[in-house]
């Protein structure tokens, strides 16, 4: 079924589509896989997967009603299950959390400059059916974690989360997918810190094989703010995490990490692009990926420094370790500087183990599996050990251990 | 015989580095082998110690009654040999403490003693690190990085006081230390030396032999030992440099 079929049939239940303006958006969108006008060749968003299969899906979505947000009466501590990509209202003097309004599309879609380049966002903006809006009030220092379930096979879920720090706040932000169903989430984050907020999103991946996870995340900083967001993907199926971030005002900081174990025919593609639109800005992008046997990844960092912001900090890395000769990762970083007092690097190493580091451990008497797992943990181990909460720490640990345990 | 090598010919990517080599080994014997650069000294000891780069074309070693090839990297480790790396591989994030204690382990492991727990290998490593004047802070790092050359080396010789081998060879040790911690060093080494282990010592320069008393000398030039003696043969290649050998 072609694009445009496959919307007309299902728009009764896509969300907004008696929204006339939201309504041309989509016909524009719609427009562009018709007409099949975009860049096929440099289009980062279309490595490693056939778009077709994305294109061509059989739409099937259902609302379940055992979504719960609950506040742990532990200080500022909040648990949300999220089902199927929706949420329960809630609302205290700390947080509030909403459905997500046609103000918040048109916001986005508006405002953003991804759209058109990125097809999967595109894709949810088109079938959006779920997704909530979470607004941490002024002065506010807030946990959160958030469980995301999805109920049945072959769900089309295409959720879109709008996350607002208000003025002075902070947010410790835990999200884990961990679905086992033959299903596809397409979720976009839309993240917006106000002066003097700060926001740390983990995420941990860890889906079964047939289960797809496409998240994009879109984070804006104004004044004095810092958004770091440390993604932890152990998924057996396909992920997808891309990252936008706009540094908008003086002071703010992005700060993005990933880690990727893949093995068998997994794929994961990985993009960060940070533009620097004020001064005084830092960003710091770092992704790291252990691939085993015939599975493939892609990194591409882009930071982008305006002729305005001076004073600028932008760092990226990436470094892979590929344990199969069939196994292969694709990394491609970018600087465009258009302002000189600025401080950047970028840098990427990729290739087998240390043949070398390997002897010299087993002519201390360890074996060949140990030395090789030992490695692996030390190449990530200055990640690991920054995280400072104990709760993730262990739960990393422990999932790392089980990626070890299938390494040979 | 504690280590019999006989007849060996070695090659690497076409090329042939070790060539008909003899040498016997009994235990409580220090051997020391000299030879200009490119003769083949660290190739002997990569290959003693098992590395899989070379192609082994001819010839036979015996250890403690093991043929050698039969065993692989972590076994002759096991069994009580131990080589001292010339450039010592710097492993970031690979802590010291842990690393030699999962090494003692496993040695022990295969010789059907029981393992070492935490708190005695902390009160091991520390008196051995002591001995050898390593600051305990350089236990917290990790596996050789960050270290200068001479860092290097001495934390070489703590891995080797720990696992306490049959045979420890100890290649160019001296290379890249200043007196002071070649002195350290070759303390270490002293104190370690019984009637029950033997040390097959690699350098290019007498000075080292100056504080590790050999009890014989080899010259080894172009992939063979061409002569062996006592320490007389230092003093001769002090003098005279290897020219003569060629």
């Amino acid at each position: 079924m072609n694009i445009q079929d496959n919307y007309l049939k299902n728009k009764k239940n896509i969300f907004f589509s008696e929204n006339k303006d939201i309504e041309t958006h989509r016909e524009k969108l719609i427009n562009i896989f018709e007409n099949d006008r975009f860049d096929k060749k440099n289009n980062e968003s279309l490595k490693n997967i056939n778009l077709k299969n994305f294109i061509d899906f059989k739409y099937k979505y259902l609302i379940s009603e055992e979504t719960s947000v609950i506040n742990n009466n532990h200080e500022n501590n909040y648990s949300i299950v999220s089902v199927n990509g929706q949420c329960s209202s809630f609302k205290d003097d700390k947080i509030e959390i909403t459905k997500i309004l046609d103000e918040d599309y048109n916001d986005f879609s508006k405002n953003n400059t991804i759209e058109n380049n990125d097809h999967f966002v595109n894709l949810n903006s088109l079938f959006l059916n779920s997704g909530f809006k979470i607004i941490i009030k002024k002065n506010n220092n807030i946990k959160i974690k958030i469980s995301n379930i999805v109920t049945d096979d072959d769900l089309t879920i295409f959720q879109k989360n709008n996350y607002i720090c208000e003025e002075g706040s902070s947010l410790n932000l835990i999200e884990e997918y961990e679905n086992k169903n033959n299903s596809t989430s397409n979720i976009l984050n839309v993240i917006k810190l106000e002066k003097n907020s700060h926001l740390n999103h983990f995420l941990i991946q860890d889906n079964s094989a047939n289960h797809n996870l496409i998240i994009t995340t879109h984070s804006s900083c104004k004044k004095d703010t810092t958004y770091t967001q440390k993604v932890y993907n152990f998924s057996e199926g396909h992920v997808r995490n891309f990252h936008y971030s706009e540094l908008l005002e003086a002071n703010s900081e992005a700060d993005l990490q990933g880690i990727f174990f893949l093995k068998d025919n997994n794929t994961s593609n990985n993009k960060t692009f940070v533009k620097h639109l004020a001064e005084d800005c830092k960003s710091n992008q770092v992704y790291k990926g252990i691939l085993n046997d015939r599975s493939k990844a892609t990194y591409f960092s882009n930071t982008h420094v305006d002729q305005v912001a001076q004073k600028t900090e932008g760092y990226q890395l990436s470094k892979g370790i590929l344990l199969s000769d069939n196994a292969s990762y694709f990394s491609k970083p970018e600087l465009k500087i258009y302002a000189d007092d600025v401080k950047c690097s970028h840098g990427s190493t990729i290739g087998p183990i240390d043949e070398n580091a390997i002897f010299y451990l087993r002519s201390r008497g360890m074996s060949k599996i140990a030395a090789t797992k030992i490695l692996i943990s030390s190449f990530i181990n200055e990640e690991l050990s920054s995280i400072d909460n104990e709760q993730m720490s262990e739960l990393i640990q422990k999932k790392l251990v089980r990626y070890l345990s299938k390494v040979k | 015989m504690f280590l019999e090598i006989k007849d060996l010919s070695v090659k690497i990517e076409n090329k042939n580095i070790l060539k008909s080599l003899n040498l016997n080994i009994n235990k409580g014997e220090v051997h020391a082998i000299m030879g200009p650069n490119g003769s083949g000294k660290s190739t002997l000891a990569n290959v003693l110690a098992g590395k899989e780069d070379y192609e082994i074309l001819n010839g036979r070693i015996n250890f403690k009654d093991n043929d050698l090839f039969d065993l692989n990297i972590e076994e002759r480790a096991q069994e009580g040999m131990f080589l001292a790396f010339q450039y010592p591989v710097e492993i970031p994030g690979v802590n010291i403490t842990p690393f030699l204690h999962s090494a003692i382990n496993s040695k022990r492991k295969r010789m059907n003693e029981e393992e070492i727990d935490n708190l005695s290998f902390a009160k091991l490593l520390k008196s051995k690190a002591m001995d050898l004047g390593i600051n305990i802070d350089m236990l917290k790092r990790s596996v050789n990085t960050g270290f200068s050359g001479g860092e290097k080396k001495r934390y070489e010789i703590l891995q080797m006081s720990i696992l306490n081998p049959d045979l420890a060879i100890l290649d160019e040790t001296d290379s890249g230390l200043d007196i002071d911690a070649l002195k350290i060093v070759t303390d270490g080494v002293n104190k370690l030396k019984t009637k029950d282990n033997s040390f097959l010592i690699i350098t290019h320069y007498q000075k080292l032999l100056d504080y590790i008393k050999p009890d014989y000398v080899h010259v080894m030039v172009n992939g063979s030992i061409v002569k062996s003696g006592g320490s007389e043969i230092a003093a001769e290649i002090e003098k005279d440099g290897f020219q003569k050998f060629q």
